[in-house]
Protein backbone atom coordinates (compact mmCIF):
# COMPACT_ATOMS: atom_id res chain seq x y z
CA UNK A 1 0.00 0.00 0.00
CA UNK A 2 1.20 3.56 -0.73
CA UNK A 3 2.46 4.94 2.60
CA UNK A 4 0.84 8.13 3.87
CA UNK A 5 2.38 10.81 6.07
CA UNK A 6 -0.24 12.53 8.22
CA UNK A 7 0.27 15.64 10.37
CA UNK A 8 -1.92 15.82 13.46
CA UNK A 9 -1.98 18.19 16.44
CA UNK A 10 0.19 17.18 19.39
CA UNK A 11 -2.22 18.57 22.01
CA UNK A 12 -3.85 15.74 23.96
CA UNK A 13 -7.49 16.46 23.11
CA UNK A 14 -7.05 17.30 19.42
CA UNK A 15 -4.67 14.37 19.00
CA UNK A 16 -7.16 11.91 20.49
CA UNK A 17 -9.91 13.25 18.23
CA UNK A 18 -7.69 13.02 15.12
CA UNK A 19 -6.62 9.46 15.94
CA UNK A 20 -10.22 8.42 16.56
CA UNK A 21 -11.24 9.80 13.15
CA UNK A 22 -8.38 8.07 11.34
CA UNK A 23 -9.03 4.72 13.04
CA UNK A 24 -12.74 4.92 12.32
CA UNK A 25 -11.83 5.53 8.68
CA UNK A 26 -10.02 2.19 8.66
CA UNK A 27 -6.37 3.13 9.21
CA UNK A 28 -4.52 0.71 11.44
CA UNK A 29 -2.83 2.90 14.04
CA UNK A 30 -1.70 1.23 17.27
CA UNK A 31 -1.78 3.10 20.59
CA UNK A 32 0.92 5.79 20.54
CA UNK A 33 3.42 5.16 23.30
CA UNK A 34 3.62 7.89 25.89
CA UNK A 35 6.98 9.27 24.86
CA UNK A 36 8.55 12.41 23.57
CA UNK A 37 8.54 11.08 20.03
CA UNK A 38 7.39 13.56 17.42
CA UNK A 39 7.16 11.02 14.63
CA UNK A 40 5.56 7.56 14.65
CA UNK A 41 6.27 5.13 11.82
CA UNK A 42 3.76 2.34 11.19
CA UNK A 43 3.65 0.04 8.16
CA UNK A 44 1.34 2.18 5.99
CA UNK A 45 1.18 5.41 7.96
CA UNK A 46 3.66 7.89 9.40
CA UNK A 47 2.25 10.31 11.95
CA UNK A 48 3.83 13.70 12.58
CA UNK A 49 2.81 15.33 15.87
CA UNK A 50 3.00 19.10 15.46
CA UNK A 51 1.51 22.26 16.98
CA UNK A 52 -1.96 23.08 15.61
CA UNK A 53 -0.91 26.18 13.60
CA UNK A 54 1.87 24.18 11.95
CA UNK A 55 -0.34 21.40 10.51
CA UNK A 56 -1.26 23.47 7.39
CA UNK A 57 2.42 24.35 6.86
CA UNK A 58 3.55 20.71 6.82
CA UNK A 59 0.75 19.82 4.43
CA UNK A 60 1.17 22.78 2.06
CA UNK A 61 4.92 22.29 1.69
CA UNK A 62 4.32 18.58 1.17
CA UNK A 63 6.30 17.13 4.05
CA UNK A 64 2.97 15.62 5.12
CA UNK A 65 0.49 14.28 2.54
CA UNK A 66 -2.47 15.31 4.63
CA UNK A 67 -3.43 16.52 8.08
CA UNK A 68 -6.15 17.12 10.62
CA UNK A 69 -6.58 20.58 12.14
CA UNK A 70 -9.16 23.12 13.28
CA UNK A 71 -10.70 25.53 10.78
CA UNK A 72 -9.39 28.41 12.93
CA UNK A 73 -5.79 27.47 12.16
CA UNK A 74 -6.62 26.79 8.50
CA UNK A 75 -7.91 30.36 8.19
CA UNK A 76 -4.93 31.77 10.03
CA UNK A 77 -2.39 29.83 7.96
CA UNK A 78 -4.06 30.76 4.63
CA UNK A 79 -2.29 27.89 2.88
CA UNK A 80 -3.21 26.55 -0.54
CA UNK A 81 -4.26 23.01 0.40
CA UNK A 82 -7.32 20.92 -0.36
CA UNK A 83 -9.87 20.78 2.41
CA UNK A 84 -12.23 17.95 1.49
CA UNK A 85 -13.75 16.79 4.79
CA UNK A 86 -15.44 18.43 7.78
CA UNK A 87 -14.75 16.06 10.66
CA UNK A 88 -17.04 17.88 13.07
CA UNK A 89 -15.60 17.49 16.53
CA UNK A 90 -16.07 20.14 19.16
CA UNK A 91 -18.64 22.74 18.36
CA UNK A 92 -16.75 26.01 18.63
CA UNK A 93 -16.68 29.42 17.02
CA UNK A 94 -14.65 32.53 16.27
CA UNK A 95 -16.04 35.43 18.26
CA UNK A 96 -15.45 39.10 18.88
CA UNK A 97 -15.29 39.48 22.66
CA UNK A 98 -15.48 42.58 24.85
CA UNK A 99 -15.70 43.52 28.49
CA UNK A 100 -19.39 43.44 29.39
CA UNK A 101 -20.92 46.89 29.05
CA UNK A 102 -18.15 48.53 27.03
CA UNK A 103 -19.41 50.70 24.21
CA UNK A 104 -16.37 52.70 23.10
CA UNK A 105 -15.19 52.45 19.50
CA UNK A 106 -12.95 49.45 18.86
CA UNK A 107 -9.47 50.69 18.00
CA UNK A 108 -7.27 47.79 19.10
CA UNK A 109 -8.04 44.09 18.89
CA UNK A 110 -5.85 41.45 20.51
CA UNK A 111 -5.82 37.92 19.12
CA UNK A 112 -3.87 34.72 18.55
CA UNK A 113 -5.15 34.86 14.96
CA UNK A 114 -3.89 38.16 13.48
CA UNK A 115 -4.30 37.21 9.83
CA UNK A 116 -7.80 35.77 10.20
CA UNK A 117 -8.79 38.77 12.35
CA UNK A 118 -7.67 41.23 9.67
CA UNK A 119 -9.81 39.36 7.13
CA UNK A 120 -12.87 39.53 9.44
CA UNK A 121 -12.30 43.24 9.99
CA UNK A 122 -11.92 43.95 6.29
CA UNK A 123 -15.13 42.03 5.52
CA UNK A 124 -16.98 44.19 8.07
CA UNK A 125 -15.37 47.44 6.99
CA UNK A 126 -13.83 48.02 10.43
CA UNK A 127 -10.41 49.66 10.76
CA UNK A 128 -8.64 48.66 13.96
CA UNK A 129 -5.10 47.77 14.94
CA UNK A 130 -4.49 44.07 15.42
CA UNK A 131 -2.22 43.00 18.27
CA UNK A 132 -0.84 39.48 17.97
CA UNK A 133 -0.57 37.65 21.32
CA UNK A 134 0.13 34.03 22.15
CA UNK A 135 -2.48 33.10 24.75
CA UNK A 136 -4.48 34.18 27.82
CA UNK A 137 -6.10 36.63 25.45
CA UNK A 138 -8.86 37.56 27.95
CA UNK A 139 -6.30 39.51 29.92
CA UNK A 140 -5.73 41.88 26.99
CA UNK A 141 -9.35 43.01 27.14
CA UNK A 142 -9.46 43.14 30.95
CA UNK A 143 -6.30 45.24 31.26
CA UNK A 144 -7.08 47.61 28.41
CA UNK A 145 -4.25 46.38 26.20
CA UNK A 146 -7.01 46.06 23.62
CA UNK A 147 -10.65 47.22 23.31
CA UNK A 148 -11.74 43.80 22.15
CA UNK A 149 -10.37 40.37 21.43
CA UNK A 150 -10.97 37.82 18.69
CA UNK A 151 -10.65 34.24 19.87
CA UNK A 152 -12.28 30.85 19.70
CA UNK A 153 -15.11 30.17 22.13
CA UNK A 154 -16.37 26.75 23.09
CA UNK A 155 -18.57 26.90 26.18
CA UNK A 156 -17.99 30.56 27.00
CA UNK A 157 -17.44 29.73 30.67
CA UNK A 158 -13.99 31.41 30.90
CA UNK A 159 -15.48 34.54 29.39
CA UNK A 160 -18.37 34.73 31.84
CA UNK A 161 -16.06 34.11 34.79
CA UNK A 162 -13.95 37.08 33.67
CA UNK A 163 -16.82 39.46 33.00
CA UNK A 164 -16.48 39.25 29.23
CA UNK A 165 -19.23 38.76 26.66
CA UNK A 166 -19.37 37.54 23.08
CA UNK A 167 -20.20 40.64 21.12
CA UNK A 168 -20.49 38.90 17.77
CA UNK A 169 -20.06 35.36 16.52
CA UNK A 170 -17.80 35.70 13.46
CA UNK A 171 -17.82 32.11 12.25
CA UNK A 172 -18.71 28.58 13.30
CA UNK A 173 -15.68 26.29 13.36
CA UNK A 174 -14.91 22.60 13.30
CA UNK A 175 -12.05 20.19 12.67
CA UNK A 176 -11.07 19.58 9.04
CA UNK A 177 -9.10 17.09 6.98
CA UNK A 178 -6.67 18.86 4.64
CA UNK A 179 -4.62 17.39 1.78
CA UNK A 180 -1.49 18.45 -0.12
CA UNK A 181 -2.21 19.29 -3.77
CA UNK A 182 0.39 16.99 -5.29
CA UNK A 183 -0.32 14.12 -2.88
CA UNK A 184 -4.03 14.00 -3.75
CA UNK A 185 -3.09 13.37 -7.37
CA UNK A 186 -0.10 11.06 -6.92
CA UNK A 187 -1.63 9.00 -4.11
CA UNK A 188 -5.13 9.34 -5.52
CA UNK A 189 -6.53 5.89 -4.82
CA UNK A 190 -5.42 5.79 -1.19
CA UNK A 191 -6.43 9.37 -0.38
CA UNK A 192 -9.72 9.15 -2.23
CA UNK A 193 -10.67 6.14 -0.12
CA UNK A 194 -9.57 7.86 3.08
CA UNK A 195 -11.57 10.99 2.20
CA UNK A 196 -14.59 8.83 1.44
CA UNK A 197 -14.34 7.00 4.77
CA UNK A 198 -13.67 10.14 6.80
CA UNK A 199 -16.70 11.87 5.27
CA UNK A 200 -19.06 9.10 6.38
CA UNK B 1 29.33 35.12 5.52
CA UNK B 2 27.55 38.41 5.10
CA UNK B 3 23.83 38.66 5.72
CA UNK B 4 21.67 37.95 2.66
CA UNK B 5 17.90 38.46 2.23
CA UNK B 6 15.45 35.66 3.11
CA UNK B 7 14.96 33.20 0.29
CA UNK B 8 18.20 34.00 -1.53
CA UNK B 9 21.29 31.80 -1.69
CA UNK B 10 25.02 31.69 -2.11
CA UNK B 11 25.82 28.84 -4.49
CA UNK B 12 29.15 27.18 -3.70
CA UNK B 13 31.07 25.61 -6.62
CA UNK B 14 29.55 22.17 -6.07
CA UNK B 15 25.96 23.48 -6.11
CA UNK B 16 26.53 26.02 -8.87
CA UNK B 17 28.14 23.40 -11.09
CA UNK B 18 25.08 21.23 -10.59
CA UNK B 19 22.72 24.15 -11.20
CA UNK B 20 24.56 25.05 -14.40
CA UNK B 21 24.44 21.42 -15.54
CA UNK B 22 20.68 21.07 -14.92
CA UNK B 23 19.99 24.40 -16.56
CA UNK B 24 22.01 23.32 -19.59
CA UNK B 25 20.06 20.06 -19.85
CA UNK B 26 16.74 21.92 -19.82
CA UNK B 27 17.95 24.46 -22.37
CA UNK B 28 19.24 21.73 -24.67
CA UNK B 29 15.86 19.96 -24.69
CA UNK B 30 14.11 23.20 -25.64
CA UNK B 31 16.79 23.95 -28.20
CA UNK B 32 16.40 20.53 -29.80
CA UNK B 33 12.67 21.22 -30.32
CA UNK B 34 13.54 24.41 -32.20
CA UNK B 35 13.04 26.99 -29.46
CA UNK B 36 15.29 30.05 -29.87
CA UNK B 37 16.72 31.86 -26.86
CA UNK B 38 15.58 35.34 -25.75
CA UNK B 39 16.18 37.48 -22.68
CA UNK B 40 14.11 40.26 -21.13
CA UNK B 41 15.13 43.04 -18.69
CA UNK B 42 15.28 42.11 -15.01
CA UNK B 43 14.03 45.63 -14.30
CA UNK B 44 10.51 46.33 -15.54
CA UNK B 45 8.37 49.44 -15.39
CA UNK B 46 5.80 49.01 -12.61
CA UNK B 47 2.39 48.28 -14.07
CA UNK B 48 -0.50 47.88 -11.60
CA UNK B 49 -2.38 45.45 -13.87
CA UNK B 50 0.63 43.14 -14.32
CA UNK B 51 -0.23 39.67 -12.92
CA UNK B 52 2.71 39.86 -10.47
CA UNK B 53 2.31 43.57 -9.61
CA UNK B 54 1.34 43.01 -5.95
CA UNK B 55 4.00 40.41 -5.36
CA UNK B 56 6.97 42.11 -7.01
CA UNK B 57 9.98 43.82 -5.45
CA UNK B 58 9.76 47.54 -6.25
CA UNK B 59 12.58 49.98 -6.91
CA UNK B 60 12.66 53.68 -7.65
CA UNK B 61 14.12 54.87 -10.95
CA UNK B 62 16.18 58.09 -11.18
CA UNK B 63 13.14 60.14 -12.23
CA UNK B 64 11.18 58.84 -9.23
CA UNK B 65 9.02 56.39 -11.22
CA UNK B 66 8.53 52.91 -9.81
CA UNK B 67 10.23 49.86 -11.27
CA UNK B 68 9.69 46.22 -10.40
CA UNK B 69 11.97 43.21 -10.55
CA UNK B 70 10.90 40.60 -13.09
CA UNK B 71 8.37 38.27 -11.44
CA UNK B 72 7.48 36.14 -14.47
CA UNK B 73 8.50 35.92 -18.12
CA UNK B 74 5.24 35.46 -20.03
CA UNK B 75 4.03 39.07 -20.10
CA UNK B 76 7.43 40.41 -21.03
CA UNK B 77 7.91 37.84 -23.79
CA UNK B 78 4.58 38.80 -25.34
CA UNK B 79 5.92 42.39 -25.49
CA UNK B 80 9.17 41.14 -26.98
CA UNK B 81 7.30 39.33 -29.75
CA UNK B 82 5.32 42.50 -30.56
CA UNK B 83 8.68 44.11 -31.30
CA UNK B 84 9.78 41.36 -33.69
CA UNK B 85 10.14 42.49 -37.30
CA UNK B 86 7.59 40.47 -39.31
CA UNK B 87 7.82 37.13 -37.51
CA UNK B 88 6.74 33.96 -39.27
CA UNK B 89 4.35 32.25 -36.87
CA UNK B 90 4.46 30.06 -34.94
CA UNK B 91 7.38 31.51 -33.03
CA UNK B 92 9.14 29.22 -30.55
CA UNK B 93 11.08 31.00 -27.81
CA UNK B 94 12.93 29.79 -24.74
CA UNK B 95 14.15 31.70 -21.74
CA UNK B 96 16.26 31.07 -18.69
CA UNK B 97 16.79 33.56 -15.92
CA UNK B 98 16.16 34.87 -12.43
CA UNK B 99 12.76 35.84 -11.03
CA UNK B 100 11.93 37.55 -7.75
CA UNK B 101 8.89 37.34 -5.45
CA UNK B 102 8.67 39.82 -2.60
CA UNK B 103 5.61 38.41 -0.84
CA UNK B 104 6.55 34.74 -0.61
CA UNK B 105 7.82 33.16 2.62
CA UNK B 106 11.10 31.36 2.08
CA UNK B 107 10.40 27.67 2.66
CA UNK B 108 11.32 24.21 1.46
CA UNK B 109 11.23 24.42 -2.35
CA UNK B 110 10.22 28.10 -2.25
CA UNK B 111 12.83 30.81 -2.67
CA UNK B 112 12.28 34.52 -3.19
CA UNK B 113 15.02 34.67 -5.81
CA UNK B 114 14.83 31.73 -8.16
CA UNK B 115 15.42 30.61 -11.72
CA UNK B 116 12.94 29.58 -14.38
CA UNK B 117 13.76 27.82 -17.60
CA UNK B 118 10.82 27.78 -19.97
CA UNK B 119 9.42 27.87 -23.47
CA UNK B 120 6.64 29.68 -25.28
CA UNK B 121 4.95 28.68 -28.54
CA UNK B 122 3.31 31.80 -29.92
CA UNK B 123 1.05 32.67 -32.81
CA UNK B 124 -1.03 29.50 -33.18
CA UNK B 125 -3.91 28.06 -31.19
CA UNK B 126 -4.04 24.36 -31.98
CA UNK B 127 -4.26 21.23 -29.87
CA UNK B 128 -1.04 20.05 -31.51
CA UNK B 129 0.71 23.14 -30.16
CA UNK B 130 -0.66 22.42 -26.67
CA UNK B 131 0.48 18.81 -26.93
CA UNK B 132 3.92 19.91 -28.12
CA UNK B 133 4.43 22.09 -25.04
CA UNK B 134 3.32 19.23 -22.80
CA UNK B 135 5.72 16.86 -24.55
CA UNK B 136 8.63 19.29 -24.24
CA UNK B 137 7.83 19.82 -20.55
CA UNK B 138 7.84 16.08 -19.93
CA UNK B 139 11.09 15.63 -21.86
CA UNK B 140 12.65 18.42 -19.77
CA UNK B 141 11.68 16.59 -16.57
CA UNK B 142 13.08 13.32 -17.93
CA UNK B 143 16.33 15.10 -18.83
CA UNK B 144 16.91 16.36 -15.29
CA UNK B 145 16.09 13.03 -13.65
CA UNK B 146 12.37 12.62 -13.00
CA UNK B 147 11.40 9.53 -15.00
CA UNK B 148 8.37 9.04 -12.75
CA UNK B 149 7.03 12.59 -13.03
CA UNK B 150 3.39 12.84 -14.06
CA UNK B 151 1.80 15.81 -15.80
CA UNK B 152 -1.69 16.79 -14.74
CA UNK B 153 -3.87 18.49 -17.35
CA UNK B 154 -6.92 20.61 -16.66
CA UNK B 155 -8.98 23.36 -18.25
CA UNK B 156 -10.30 26.17 -16.03
CA UNK B 157 -12.96 26.87 -18.68
CA UNK B 158 -14.69 23.64 -17.69
CA UNK B 159 -15.39 24.68 -14.09
CA UNK B 160 -16.27 28.16 -15.33
CA UNK B 161 -18.84 26.74 -17.78
CA UNK B 162 -20.40 24.39 -15.23
CA UNK B 163 -20.68 27.23 -12.72
CA UNK B 164 -22.19 29.49 -15.36
CA UNK B 165 -25.06 26.99 -15.65
CA UNK B 166 -26.08 27.93 -12.07
CA UNK B 167 -26.96 31.41 -13.44
CA UNK B 168 -25.78 32.96 -10.15
CA UNK B 169 -24.27 36.43 -9.89
CA UNK B 170 -20.53 37.02 -9.77
CA UNK B 171 -19.92 37.06 -5.98
CA UNK B 172 -21.79 33.76 -5.59
CA UNK B 173 -19.82 32.24 -8.47
CA UNK B 174 -16.55 33.33 -6.82
CA UNK B 175 -17.60 31.74 -3.51
CA UNK B 176 -18.37 28.45 -5.29
CA UNK B 177 -15.10 28.70 -7.17
CA UNK B 178 -13.08 29.08 -3.97
CA UNK B 179 -14.76 26.01 -2.45
CA UNK B 180 -14.08 24.04 -5.64
CA UNK B 181 -10.44 25.16 -5.71
CA UNK B 182 -10.02 23.70 -2.21
CA UNK B 183 -12.16 20.63 -3.04
CA UNK B 184 -14.07 21.66 0.05
CA UNK B 185 -17.14 19.42 -0.20
CA UNK B 186 -18.95 20.49 3.00
CA UNK B 187 -18.59 24.18 2.17
CA UNK B 188 -19.67 23.67 -1.42
CA UNK B 189 -22.78 21.79 -0.28
CA UNK B 190 -23.62 24.55 2.19
CA UNK B 191 -23.20 27.24 -0.50
CA UNK B 192 -25.40 25.35 -2.97
CA UNK B 193 -28.00 25.08 -0.21
CA UNK B 194 -27.78 28.84 0.47
CA UNK B 195 -28.05 29.71 -3.22
CA UNK B 196 -30.92 27.23 -3.68
CA UNK B 197 -29.20 25.31 -6.49
CA UNK B 198 -30.95 21.98 -6.89
CA UNK B 199 -31.32 18.93 -9.10
CA UNK B 200 -28.90 18.12 -11.89
CA UNK B 201 -27.10 21.50 -11.69
CA UNK B 202 -26.32 20.83 -8.02
CA UNK B 203 -25.08 17.32 -8.81
CA UNK B 204 -22.90 18.61 -11.65
CA UNK B 205 -21.23 21.24 -9.44
CA UNK B 206 -20.60 18.70 -6.68
CA UNK B 207 -19.15 16.25 -9.15
CA UNK B 208 -16.46 18.77 -10.13
CA UNK B 209 -14.67 17.92 -6.87
CA UNK B 210 -14.15 14.35 -7.93
CA UNK B 211 -13.04 14.78 -11.55
CA UNK B 212 -9.37 13.94 -11.00
CA UNK B 213 -7.36 10.85 -11.90
CA UNK B 214 -6.58 8.90 -15.07
CA UNK B 215 -8.12 9.17 -18.50
CA UNK B 216 -11.51 7.83 -17.25
CA UNK B 217 -12.07 11.27 -15.76
CA UNK B 218 -12.81 12.57 -19.26
CA UNK B 219 -15.74 10.15 -19.61
CA UNK B 220 -17.11 11.12 -16.20
CA UNK B 221 -16.77 14.79 -17.09
CA UNK B 222 -18.74 14.24 -20.31
CA UNK B 223 -21.72 13.32 -18.12
CA UNK B 224 -21.93 16.85 -16.70
CA UNK B 225 -20.80 18.79 -19.79
CA UNK B 226 -24.20 20.11 -20.89
CA UNK B 227 -23.40 23.62 -22.12
CA UNK B 228 -21.53 24.40 -25.34
CA UNK B 229 -18.68 25.99 -23.38
CA UNK B 230 -18.28 22.94 -21.13
CA UNK B 231 -18.32 20.59 -24.11
CA UNK B 232 -15.75 22.72 -25.92
CA UNK B 233 -13.39 22.81 -22.92
CA UNK B 234 -13.64 19.06 -22.46
CA UNK B 235 -13.16 18.38 -26.17
CA UNK B 236 -10.05 20.56 -26.07
CA UNK B 237 -8.56 18.48 -23.24
CA UNK B 238 -9.55 15.25 -25.01
CA UNK B 239 -7.86 16.29 -28.26
CA UNK B 240 -4.67 17.35 -26.49
CA UNK B 241 -4.60 14.10 -24.51
CA UNK B 242 -5.09 12.07 -27.69
CA UNK B 243 -1.70 13.35 -28.92
CA UNK B 244 0.13 12.17 -25.80
CA UNK B 245 1.19 8.85 -24.25
CA UNK B 246 -1.50 8.15 -21.60
CA UNK B 247 0.73 6.60 -18.92
CA UNK B 248 2.45 9.84 -17.94
CA UNK B 249 -0.64 12.06 -17.81
CA UNK B 250 -3.31 12.76 -15.19
CA UNK B 251 -6.39 14.92 -15.39
CA UNK B 252 -8.26 17.28 -13.11
CA UNK B 253 -11.34 18.92 -14.59
CA UNK B 254 -12.00 20.56 -11.22
CA UNK B 255 -9.15 23.08 -11.51
CA UNK B 256 -10.63 26.46 -10.71
CA UNK B 257 -7.54 28.68 -10.48
CA UNK B 258 -6.57 31.48 -12.87
CA UNK B 259 -9.50 31.23 -15.28
CA UNK B 260 -9.21 34.91 -16.09
CA UNK B 261 -5.60 34.33 -17.16
CA UNK B 262 -5.50 30.96 -18.89
CA UNK B 263 -7.92 30.51 -21.79
CA UNK B 264 -7.23 26.86 -22.59
CA UNK B 265 -5.53 23.83 -21.08
CA UNK B 266 -3.35 24.30 -18.01
CA UNK B 267 -0.98 21.80 -16.50
CA UNK B 268 1.41 21.10 -13.64
CA UNK B 269 3.91 18.28 -13.22
CA UNK B 270 4.51 16.34 -10.02
CA UNK B 271 7.01 13.70 -8.99
CA UNK B 272 6.35 11.08 -6.28
CA UNK B 273 7.17 12.12 -2.70
CA UNK B 274 7.62 15.79 -3.49
CA UNK B 275 4.63 17.93 -2.59
CA UNK B 276 5.11 20.82 -4.99
CA UNK B 277 4.82 21.16 -8.78
CA UNK B 278 8.13 21.01 -10.66
CA UNK B 279 6.78 22.86 -13.66
CA UNK B 280 3.59 24.41 -14.87
CA UNK B 281 2.06 26.18 -17.79
CA UNK B 282 -0.90 26.57 -20.06
CA UNK B 283 -2.57 28.39 -22.92
CA UNK B 284 -3.44 32.08 -22.77
CA UNK B 285 -4.89 33.39 -26.02
CA UNK B 286 -5.14 37.05 -25.07
CA UNK B 287 -4.19 39.05 -28.13
CA UNK B 288 -1.49 36.84 -29.61
CA UNK B 289 -2.34 33.15 -29.01
CA UNK B 290 0.32 31.44 -26.91
CA UNK B 291 1.02 28.33 -24.91
CA UNK B 292 4.00 27.98 -22.61
CA UNK B 293 5.57 26.32 -19.60
CA UNK B 294 8.38 26.88 -17.15
CA UNK B 295 10.47 24.68 -14.87
CA UNK B 296 11.57 25.96 -11.45
CA UNK B 297 15.29 25.21 -11.40
CA UNK B 298 15.97 25.46 -7.65
CA UNK B 299 12.81 23.47 -6.89
CA UNK B 300 14.09 20.76 -9.20
CA UNK B 301 17.32 20.78 -7.18
CA UNK B 302 15.37 20.51 -3.91
CA UNK B 303 13.34 17.60 -5.26
CA UNK B 304 16.47 15.79 -6.50
CA UNK B 305 18.32 16.22 -3.19
CA UNK B 306 22.10 16.38 -2.94
CA UNK B 307 24.39 17.88 -5.55
CA UNK B 308 26.76 15.34 -7.10
CA UNK B 309 30.44 15.72 -6.16
CA UNK B 310 32.56 18.10 -8.19
CA UNK B 311 34.62 16.48 -10.92
CA UNK B 312 38.22 17.55 -10.24
CA UNK B 313 40.48 18.95 -12.94
CA UNK B 314 42.52 16.44 -14.98
CA UNK B 315 45.92 17.78 -13.98
CA UNK B 316 48.07 20.58 -12.61
CA UNK B 317 50.58 21.71 -15.24
CA UNK B 318 53.90 23.48 -14.67
CA UNK B 319 54.29 24.26 -18.36
CA UNK B 320 52.04 26.59 -20.32
CA UNK B 321 52.80 24.75 -23.53
CA UNK B 322 51.81 21.32 -22.19
CA UNK B 323 48.72 22.71 -20.47
CA UNK B 324 47.52 24.19 -23.75
CA UNK B 325 47.96 20.87 -25.59
CA UNK B 326 45.77 19.07 -23.09
CA UNK B 327 43.17 21.86 -22.91
CA UNK B 328 42.68 21.71 -26.67
CA UNK B 329 41.85 18.03 -26.13
CA UNK B 330 38.99 19.15 -23.85
CA UNK B 331 40.71 18.40 -20.53
CA UNK B 332 40.58 20.75 -17.54
CA UNK B 333 44.12 21.76 -16.65
CA UNK B 334 44.98 23.89 -13.63
CA UNK B 335 48.04 26.15 -13.96
CA UNK B 336 50.89 25.76 -11.44
CA UNK B 337 51.14 28.77 -9.12
CA UNK B 338 54.52 27.91 -7.58
CA UNK B 339 57.76 26.09 -8.39
CA UNK B 340 57.46 24.03 -5.22
CA UNK B 341 56.49 20.60 -6.57
CA UNK B 342 55.63 19.20 -3.14
CA UNK B 343 53.09 21.97 -2.62
CA UNK B 344 51.53 21.25 -6.02
CA UNK B 345 51.28 17.53 -5.27
CA UNK B 346 49.69 18.19 -1.91
CA UNK B 347 47.02 20.49 -3.42
CA UNK B 348 46.35 18.03 -6.26
CA UNK B 349 45.75 15.23 -3.74
CA UNK B 350 43.41 17.43 -1.68
CA UNK B 351 41.38 18.29 -4.78
CA UNK B 352 41.44 14.77 -6.17
CA UNK B 353 43.38 15.88 -9.28
CA UNK B 354 45.02 12.69 -10.63
CA UNK B 355 48.07 14.03 -12.54
CA UNK B 356 50.88 16.54 -12.34
CA UNK B 357 52.09 17.56 -15.82
CA UNK B 358 55.78 18.52 -16.09
CA UNK B 359 57.65 19.63 -19.20
CA UNK B 360 58.58 16.14 -20.39
CA UNK B 361 56.51 13.68 -18.41
CA UNK B 362 53.55 13.34 -16.05
CA UNK B 363 53.36 12.01 -12.50
CA UNK B 364 50.38 9.87 -11.51
CA UNK B 365 49.88 11.05 -7.95
CA UNK B 366 48.09 7.92 -6.69
CA UNK B 367 51.34 5.89 -6.81
CA UNK B 368 54.00 8.42 -7.86
CA UNK B 369 54.82 6.69 -11.18
CA UNK B 370 56.19 8.65 -14.09
CA UNK B 371 54.17 8.42 -17.31
CA UNK B 372 55.00 9.53 -20.85
CA UNK B 373 52.84 12.46 -21.90
CA UNK B 374 51.70 10.69 -25.05
CA UNK B 375 50.36 7.78 -22.94
CA UNK B 376 47.96 10.00 -21.01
Amino acid sequence: MTPLTIAIPSGERSKTFALTCLRKAGLVIPELEQSRSLQFDFPDVTLLLVKDPDVPVYVDVGVADCGIVGKDWILEAARDTYEPVDLGGNNYRFSLIRVAGSTNRIERIATRYPRATRVFLRERGISADVIALNGKIELAALTGLADAIVDIVETGRTLTENGLIENEILMQLSTRFIVNRAALKLKASRLRELIHCLAK
Amino acid sequence: MRLIPDGTRYYQPKDETWREDLRGKLERVLHSWGFDPVQTPSLEVFNPVHPQADKAFKLVDRDGSVLMLRGEYTTSIANLVHGMPEPTYPVRLRYSGTLWVRTRDAELGRQREYTQVGGELLGVSTTQADAEILSVALECLDAVGFPQAAVEIGHPGFVKAVLASTELEETAIQALRTAIHRKNAPELQALLETYKIKGSTREAVLQLLDLYGGVDVLKEAAGIAHSQAAKAALENVRLVAAELPPERFLFDLGIARAWDYYTGVIFQAYTPDFGQPLCGGGRYDVGLPAVGFAVGLERVMTALGEAPNLVPAFAIATSNRIAKVFRTQGKRIVQAWTNNQAELEEAAKAWGVPYLLLENYAIRLADGTKIDLEHL
